[in-house]
């Protein structure tokens, strides 16, 4: 039997949002890795127009203290 | 009309009065800058991502402002770095006017998210107590350092002055 994958689609697209908000930290948790680092499209399902928004928020999101750069191991 | 959106840290020892002084000289110079104030609130005190200046915590204050020119917004920019009460800060330009927002209803989404997690509240609030009170405790030893130091000089003058 062959496997069946799970179809990806994009969050943003299915829950009609538009526009992405830095301060939205809970959302954009979603979308990054334990270790702190974003998640490829390919892996997310993200449309490439949204995927470019996201990224921009986490960056500004980090820029301010609300999501980190790296998650060490050290740190709980 | 451009909007904006600036988000700044300001240090988490900081009690109210101080605070609200800080939004005030904040509010001042944005006055002066010829842009005009929509919104002006604490955020809420918050467990950085990172370390800032060896702060864990920080409070958050949110600033909506509108201005028909760009032309301060860099000087402005500059301000918010030099004030050395403000650990960070972040400006970002709004498509949209922003609705009119008050503390209330901001630190009432928040009760709400509290209650479903009151145990790593709970924690987090105890972290803050004990850096702040960790940070009284340095100050007050190096106080007492000063003051030892102070005497053993006095000690010594006087020993020197019954030499002579």
């Amino acid at each position: 039997m062959a496997f069946q994958s799970k179809r990806k689609y994009c969050y943003f697209k299915e829950n009609s949002i538009l526009e992405i908000d830095y301060k939205d930290v809970k959302l954009l948790r979603r979308f990054v890795t334990d270790q702190g680092k974003i998640m490829p499209r390919r892996v997310t399902g993200t449309s490439a127009k949204m995927h470019r928004k996201l990224v921009r928020a986490i960056k500004k999101a980090r820029n301010i203290a609300l999501m980190p750069y790296t998650n060490t191991s050290t740190e709980s | 009309m451009r909007y904006y959106e600036s988000l700044y840290i300001v240090n988490p020892n900081f009690e109210q009065g101080k605070l609200e002084e800080v939004m005030k000289t904040v509010t001042e110079t944005i006055s002066d800058y010829g842009f005009k104030t929509i919104n002006h609130f604490v955020w809420g005190k918050k467990r950085l991502a990172y370390n800032i200046q060896e702060h864990k915590y920080g409070s958050y204050v949110l600033l909506h402002f509108e201005t028909d020119s760009h032309e301060n917004l860099d000087s402005f920019e500059r301000f918010m770095v030099l004030q050395k009460p403000i650990l960070r800060n972040q400006t970002v330009a709004l498509q949209d006017k922003p609705g009119k927002q008050t503390e209330k209803a901001i630190s009432g989404e928040e009760e709400k998210k509290d209650s479903s997690k009151d145990s790593s509240a709970k924690k987090q609030t105890d972290d803050a107590a004990k850096e702040t009170e960790a940070e009284k405790l340095r100050e007050s030893e190096q106080e007492a350092e000063i003051k030892e130091t102070e005497a053993e000089e006095q000690a010594q003058t006087e020993q020197n002055e019954e030499n002579e």
